[in-house]
């Protein structure tokens, strides 16, 4: 193995060669920490694994969640109202019909004033308006934010104007309002199902989120905090459950989609 | 599994299977038999280089090529490197010269052929354990990651068995595992840079001699 000339410097390199190797052992030895502890990691990891467990007995309660869902009914109905049909239809009418607007609320002021002199004609009119003014006034009670006059007058325009399409519409604008707040409700109970309660602490703690939604019922855009529940974990845990709960349900009708492009969901996850 | 007081240097070696422990034994008999070569080549280049210098200058100093010769003969040492080429080229030219019949194209072919034997025998040792350096420095990776992929296998081998597959499971496997490679490039690294270095300077050594031994003709063609 070893030619007769190298036989001198073999002890002395076969020496240096240990040495290189002790040397490096050591370097290795000191400068890696061995003994590194980082179960910490460890353990976030197995406590995901318990979270679904802990969901699904709290599924249960999605008898208790229609409550909420019924305490809305009555809020948005106005809405679709002033939302959907309304404000195409308002701002059409007086624009290529002015003169009929006109003639329309000259009738108005008599029939406030003294409705037994009215031509028999116009009684079924008033009975009408009669109606539509009550409609209106609750809608007025219901939502004090808006000029109730304003409204009121819009209606009686707009509803004198085609009474009997008026009142078609309405119904059928009720039960457009009844699919969309039922899709509301299903979407809530549905993110509510997703969110881990546990995350949210003993309070009663309430938040506002904001989705875009695309017309398949994926997420247009990442929910947006509009209020807080000041607590950062539970404000992540409903972002996460409103992740989790996509494609949300929307209603087959694609006109009642623009009810749905931009949704206000409020969400009490300690509240059965 | 406690991660933590596992990961000692020792405890991962010592944990690992038996074809990873092969491996790094191999691997660690080799680095030490590559550092050894180098070591021993570092100094037997050395002294060659410090021979072919201090040889030219007491040839080139112009003294009496016969009382050079004697010099190198009566040294206990067989002569190395350039000298041996001296001494084998000038013996032949001597003997030949003491048979006068024959021609000087004749006389000066011997001495090359003996030049050149010299020579040969002077590059066959210096040449020695480069090729061992060389397959060192080619094949220790291989063999460190052969290790490596068995050890891993095993990891995942292992995994197959548990339902739900954590880091904690495999990590360790694999950290055996890698010291393999490890080990590996560690031997590699060395040899292949020892071998590059040693190539370069012997090539630059037999240069030397080559054109040594050309000078060398050309001296003894004008004295005969």
């Amino acid at each position: 193995m070893l030619r007769q000339r190298e036989n001198t410097d073999s002890f002395k390199a076969g020496v240096l060669s240990i040495t290189v190797h002790v040397i490096l052992l050591g370097a290795l030895l000191i400068s890696f920490n061995w003994k590194t502890t980082h179960p910490v990691s460890i353990a976030e990891v197995e406590l995901w694994d318990s979270l679904p467990v802990a969901n699904v007995p709290k599924q249960p309660p999605p008898m208790v969640i229609p409550k909420p869902v019924v305490k809305e009914i009555p809020k948005p109905k106005p809405k679709p109202e002033h939302v959907i049909e309304p404000k195409p239809e308002l701002k059409l009418p007086p624009k290529s019909e002015p003169e009929i607007a006109i003639k329309q609320e000259a009738p108005k002021k008599p029939i406030k004033k003294d409705p037994p002199k009215e031509l028999p004609k116009k009684i079924q009119q008033e009975d009408q308006l009669a109606k539509l003014q009550k409609q209106l006034m609750q809608d007025a009670l219901e939502k004090p934010n808006k000029p109730p006059v304003d409204d009121v007058l819009k209606k009686l325009q707009q509803e004198s104007l085609s009474d009997e399409k008026a009142l078609g519409e309405q119904k059928s604008n009720a039960a457009k309002a009844g699919v969309v707040d039922e899709f509301k409700a299903k979407i809530q109970a549905k993110i509510r199902n997703n969110v881990n309660n546990s995350l949210c602490g003993d309070g009663n703690p309430e938040l506002k989120f904001e989705i875009a939604l695309l017309p398949t019922g994926e997420l247009g855009s990442s929910p947006k905090l509009t209020k807080s529940s000041g607590n950062v974990t539970c404000d992540e845990a409903v972002e996460r459950a409103i992740r989790a709960s996509e494609p949300l349900p929307l209603p087959e009708d694609k006109t009642l989609f623009s009810q749905f492009r931009t949704l206000k969901l409020t969400f009490k996850p300690n509240d059965h | 599994m406690n991660a933590s007081s596992d990961m000692s240097f020792f405890s991962l070696i010592a944990g690992a299977s038996l074809p990873v422990q092969l491996v790094m034994l191999i691997l660690v008999i080799t680095s030490l038999f590559s550092w050894w070569y180098i070591f021993i080549k570092v100094a037997t280049i050395k002294r060659a280089e410090r021979d072919a210098e201090d040889f030219e200058d007491t040839f080139w100093s112009g003294g009496d090529l016969n009382k050079l010769y004697d010099v190198i003969t009566a040294n206990r040492r067989k002569p190395q490197g350039m000298a041996s080429i001296f001494e084998a080229g000038f013996k032949e030219y001597a003997r030949h010269k003491q048979q006068t019949r024959m021609d000087v194209s004749d006389v000066m072919e011997g001495s090359r052929r003996a030049m050149r034997a010299a020579f040969n025998r002077e590059m066959d040792e210096l040449d020695a354990h480069l090729p061992f350096l060389a397959s060192v420095g080619s094949v220790s990776p291989y063999i460190g990651l052969f290790g490596t992929v068995w050890g891993i296998m095993n990891a995942f081998r292992g995994l197959s068995n548990v339902a739900q597959a954590t880091l904690t499971q495999v990590a360790p496997g694999i950290a055996e595992a890698l010291v393999a490679t490890a080990i590996g490039l560690f031997a590699a690294i060395p040899a292949v840079i020892a071998y590059n270095r040693f190539a370069s300077s012997v090539d630059r050594l037999s240069v030397r001699y080559e054109s040594f031994m050309e000078e060398f003709t050309n001296i003894l063609q004008r004295k005969s």
